[in-house]
């Protein structure tokens, strides 16, 4: 298959000091403003802490308690749930939108292209305000729409069988556009002799794109479920938003818990106990999906 | 090539320090960290620019902070030894914060100012040694608001009966209410916050805390009555769902004519001015085994660590006293926490006057119980237990347990 | 070549606009209710247009507070950040994905284990890291730290393993230095992963709440989202102010949208890779 064709290239370079230098500036502000206080952060895990008093260090009581903490159970499994379907459904609909418009080819293209990349570029907040407009129960459009019908509310975001639902909903709607760019620019990478070749070949178009546009995407698929599969278990804005974690603990997640904690509560060590188990259900998941989709290095 | 840019990143390294060294100038800049519901800072601009007319040495720097993130912005700045000159405080963020507030003393007479403000307002004011460490600027009340015109549609009127009637008896009008209209849908609306929330405990006899306001008690009947009463109006329709399970405003649901009433508080007069598609007021709200309010307010404090401390007192000590809090006051629609300022507001007079009258008969252990520090703490338990009988997956009685449980997990 | 599309244009196009519509429909609805008036906000039943066209919220939150500074702030930090970030970010991509040394995939690694983690639990360490650095309160300390962004990398390597290496080869056999070899070679090379960057980073940057909540406590520095923010109180939400500011903030993302969409998604096919 035509993979084997870019194989040919040369591999990479071997060298130090140039490629080190090409990251200093990056690796300098990372470890400056992310890194260390990150480990000060985290070591607090270990720490009891409110915010305006001086750390305890209690070994690994918070991590005991957070076994026992009923409240946490569900967060981390509402977190899971939303950023399962949230990569799913992210990953399948930005890359359908890609295929129906990376072409060039289509009329008014690039109007769709904004159309759809349109609400990436709108705050959380502008996000939340405009579902809510939307969505809510007395207020919101959906609802008066279905009662002008004669049909009745639904609440969409009150009802703890729908709120889930429809965050995830919104979520996809908020960030469809983005990973549909990263999708395009993949797609669009993919040498056009190749499917050129294959039609010769006599490659249906049901076939080329699983032999021709799958394998050649793998890489820019992967990118896109790593980076969904992160910023869904980070989502914080959006929810808060839209459902502020409700109804009861339908919609609260690692994220929101851990601000709850650390500044309402003022339980700043605990909160990075549970920030220490987000960051492990996050690492673990990222690698599966490095390990599930072959090797690293294998770029094509 | 990689060497210039390298270069750059060094120069914009120095650029910081050389920033830093500009942002330092000769004058006093106050800083002042504060939220708003309306217009409450330009307010407090033009009440105080007649200081900083007379003072032209000192500036101000008025910060406004998302509510959400208002707490935590002051922790951040506090615990990162940048703490404000002066911040607008509530009620609820008072015992969070009064250990870092500078105290009066020194700054201003005490005896004058325990002469010129409400001393209800002043019991919130004072930290655990009994120290006035800020001042009182408007002072609230949680009441009821109720849409006038949609009362009048269903033949009643709203005003009289409020004077003496019981939830039973608002329960009866509100059916009738939303019987006769098309639009008013639910009888009635509570914010979707422990503070408004206990209005209700309150009303109904219950209290959060043991009798000595040391640990978290909502295992009393008063309170359990009133989580059951409250699921109840829920599941009778009589109270929008959407308010506690999902993020709906009373507020926009009052200004839509969609709720008859809403448990607010005077600070909604400042808002429900704008309604011209009805008419509404502020009544009594209905007698449960009590009648009762939840005083509240604003307060205006400096900081112990802050820079400036003695010109922010100076200031903070200015707009507090009668002429400018009168102004203040007028300029927000609140009621003033001086017992000297009498207002004279444009519109809405009984309005106010209903919120001040509900205040006398409330019982001073409202105040007394909004005043701890644990109170403020508890307040997801509370909104997240609530929601749980709401859903129907807990008891009154277990939601009032969990909460006791978690309270005492947090004074650990 | 026969695609589907050219069979039924028309049904593609209909799907298409349903969906386009379906995505537009939340933002036209936030932007016309940007010139309903108050009252009108509130009403049941909603309209989608304003029955009364007004441009009162536009002029109040104008003639209130400092729009004009927080946007010159915003439009600051959002253009250097983003300068910057593409500058950095390409030259790391190109580290990771042309280079083979030792640690490399640590190092990647690590870059990437940065992003897990949630900005809200170190706020206060990076407070006291900003704080010490003098860089509380300077525009400087919103526009350095976030421009170092994980995802950037990530985007700027992925693109750039497909660049071929003989060009860079047959580049260093002329004797081209390895400064000269990236911004000659490399970066010429990269446009539309150079334009997707820059649209990324400039949106990240305008629409960023976190950081400026961290580093900026000085109403002259404010940015217009933490502005916005500031019309969310405790009891009551502003919304003409934040409808009509929410409007205007919405303008810069989309410009700079419209300009750079030329420039990426485009020819990556056609040009490089095929060396």
């Amino acid at each position: 298959m035509p993979k084997a064709k870019r194989k040919g290239q040369k591999g990479n370079f071997h060298q130090t000091l140039t490629p080190l230098l090409f990251l200093s500036p990056n690796a300098l502000i990372f470890v400056v403003f992310i890194i260390i206080p990150a480990v000060q952060g985290l070591r607090m895990s270990v720490m009891d802490w409110s915010i305006l008093g001086t750390p305890k260090y209690i070994g690994l009581r918070n991590f005991e308690r957070l076994l026992r903490d009923r409240v946490f159970g569900i967060t981390v499994r509402n977190t899971v749930v939303y950023s399962l379907f949230m990569v799913l459904l992210i990953t399948v609909f930005s890359l359908l939108l890609a295929l129906l418009l990376y072409r060039n080819t289509l009329r008014g293209e690039r109007l769709f292209r904004s159309a759809f990349y349109l609400p990436s570029l709108l705050s959380m907040i502008t996000v939340g305000i405009a579902w809510r407009f939307i969505m809510g129960d007395e207020m919101g459009i959906i609802n008066y729409v279905l009662r002008a019908w004669g049909a009745g509310e639904v609440g969409w975001l009150s009802d703890p069988k729908f709120a889930m639902g429809s965050v995830i909903f919104v979520s996809v709607w908020a960030q469809a556009g983005y990973y549909m760019v990263i999708m395009i620019s993949g797609l669009q990478a993919i040498p056009q002799e190749l499917y050129e070749a294959a039609t010769i070949d006599g490659c249906g178009r049901k076939q080329s794109f699983w032999h021709i546009t799958l394998p050649m995407l793998k890489s820019t698929v992967l990118v896109v479920i790593v980076l969904a599969t992160i910023s869904s278990f980070k989502a914080y804005e959006l929810i808060n938003v839209m459902t502020g974690g409700g109804p009861g603990y339908s919609t609260k997640f690692i994220v929101q818990q851990v601000y709850q904690v650390a500044f309402t509560e003022d339980r700043m060590g605990y909160a990075s106990a549970m920030s220490v188990v987000l960051m492990a259900i996050i690492g673990v998941f990222t690698l599966l999906q490095f390990k599930l989709t072959g090797k690293e290095q294998d770029y094509e | 090539m990689k060497k210039k840019i390298l270069c750059l990143m060094m120069t914009m390294i120095m650029l910081l320090s050389l920033g830093q060294a500009m942002a330092q100038g000769n004058d006093v800049t106050l800083t002042v960290l504060w939220f708003n519901d309306a217009n409450e800072s330009e307010v407090f601009k033009e009440t105080v620019a007649d200081y900083l007319e007379a003072n032209p040495g000192v500036k101000l720097d008025v910060q406004v902070v998302a509510f959400d993130a208002y707490e935590k912005q002051l922790k951040l700045m506090l615990a990162g030894g940048n703490a404000p000159d002066l911040a607008r405080m509530t009620t609820a963020l008072m015992p969070v914060f009064s250990d870092a507030l500078e105290p009066l003393e020194g700054h201003a007479d005490i005896a004058e100012v325990e002469k010129a403000f409400a001393p209800s307002m002043l019991a919130f004011a004072r930290n655990g040694e009994g120290k006035i460490v800020a001042y009182p600027t408007e002072a609230t009340a949680n009441g009821m608001l109720v849409n006038k015109t949609a009362f009048e549609k269903a033949g009643i009127d709203v005003v009289e009966l409020s004077k003496t009637w019981t939830w039973d008896e608002w329960e009866e009008a509100a059916r009738k209410v939303i019987a006769a209209s098309d639009t008013v849908k639910y009888g009635l609306a509570v914010d979707f916050t422990p503070h408004r929330f206990s209005t209700i405990i309150y009303q109904f006899g219950g209290r959060m805390l043991t009798e000595d306001l040391s640990a978290v008690n909502f295992s009393n009947e008063g309170t359990v009555n009133a989580i059951k009463w409250f699921k109840r109006m829920h599941d009778e329709g009589l109270i929008p769902p959407s308010v506690w399970l999902s993020s709906e405003k009373p507020a926009e649901l009052f200004q839509a004519g969609i709720i008859a009433g809403h448990i607010g508080g005077s600070w909604n007069i400042n808002t429900y001015v704008g309604i011209t598609d009805f008419e509404w007021t502020a009544v009594q709200c209905p007698k449960g085994e009590i009648r009762s309010s939840v005083p509240g307010g604003k307060f205006i404090a400096g900081f112990k660590d802050a820079k400036n401390k003695d010109e922010a007192m100076k200031l903070a000590g200015w707009f507090s006293d009668a002429e400018h809090n009168a102004k203040y006051c007028l300029g927000t629609n609140n009621l003033s926490s001086r017992v000297d300022v009498s207002i004279e507001y444009p519109a809405n007079t009984e309005a106010f006057g209903v919120f001040s009258e509900e205040l006398k008969v409330t019982p001073t252990y409202t105040a007394e119980e909004w005043n701890t520090a644990i109170v403020g703490k508890i307040g997801n338990a509370v909104k997240e237990n609530v929601v749980q009988v709401l859903l129907g997956s807990m008891t009154a009685e277990e939601a009032a347990a969990e909460i006791d449980r978690q309270a005492a997990e947090l004074m650990q | 070549m026969s695609r589907p599309s050219r069979r039924h244009p028309a049904l593609k196009y209909l799907a298409l606009a349903l969906l386009g519509a379906l995505f537009l429909f939340p933002v036209l609805w936030v932007v016309l209710s940007s010139f309903k008036p108050q009252q009108e906000l509130f009403r049941v039943p909603q309209t989608l247009l304003p029955n009364r066209w007004t441009l009162d919220n536009y002029l109040f939150s104008f003639s209130q507070g400092d729009f004009g500074l927080n946007i010159k702030n915003s439009a600051i930090v959002s253009v250097t950040s983003t300068l910057l970030a593409v500058i950095i970010n390409t030259m790391a991509g190109y580290a990771l994905s042309k280079f083979i040394f030792p640690g490399r995939d640590l190092i990647f690694g690590v870059m990437i284990a940065t992003l897990m983690i949630p900005l809200q639990v170190i706020m206060v360490p990076i407070f006291l890291q900003l704080k010490g650095l003098g860089l509380l309160n300077t525009l400087l300390g919103i526009i350095i730290p976030p421009a170092a962004t994980p995802t950037g990398i990530f985007l700027a390597r992925q693109y750039m393993t497909t660049l071929p290496n003989s060009m860079i080869e047959a580049a260093r056999i002329d004797g081209a230095g390895e400064g000269y070899l990236f911004m000659r070679i490399i970066l010429p090379l990269s446009k539309p992963i150079v334009a997707t960057l820059t649209i990324f980073s400039f949106m990240w940057r305008w629409n960023d709440y976190l950081w400026p909540l961290i580093v900026i406590t000085n109403n002259r520095l404010q940015t217009l989202q933490q502005a916005l923010a500031g019309f969310v109180g405790q009891l009551q939400i502003n919304w003409s102010s934040l409808l009509a500011m929410t409007t205007v903030s919405m303008i810069p993302v989309t410009a700079v949208f419209l300009v750079f969409q030329r420039y990426f998604m485009i020819g990556i096919a056609a040009g490089s890779v095929k060396g």
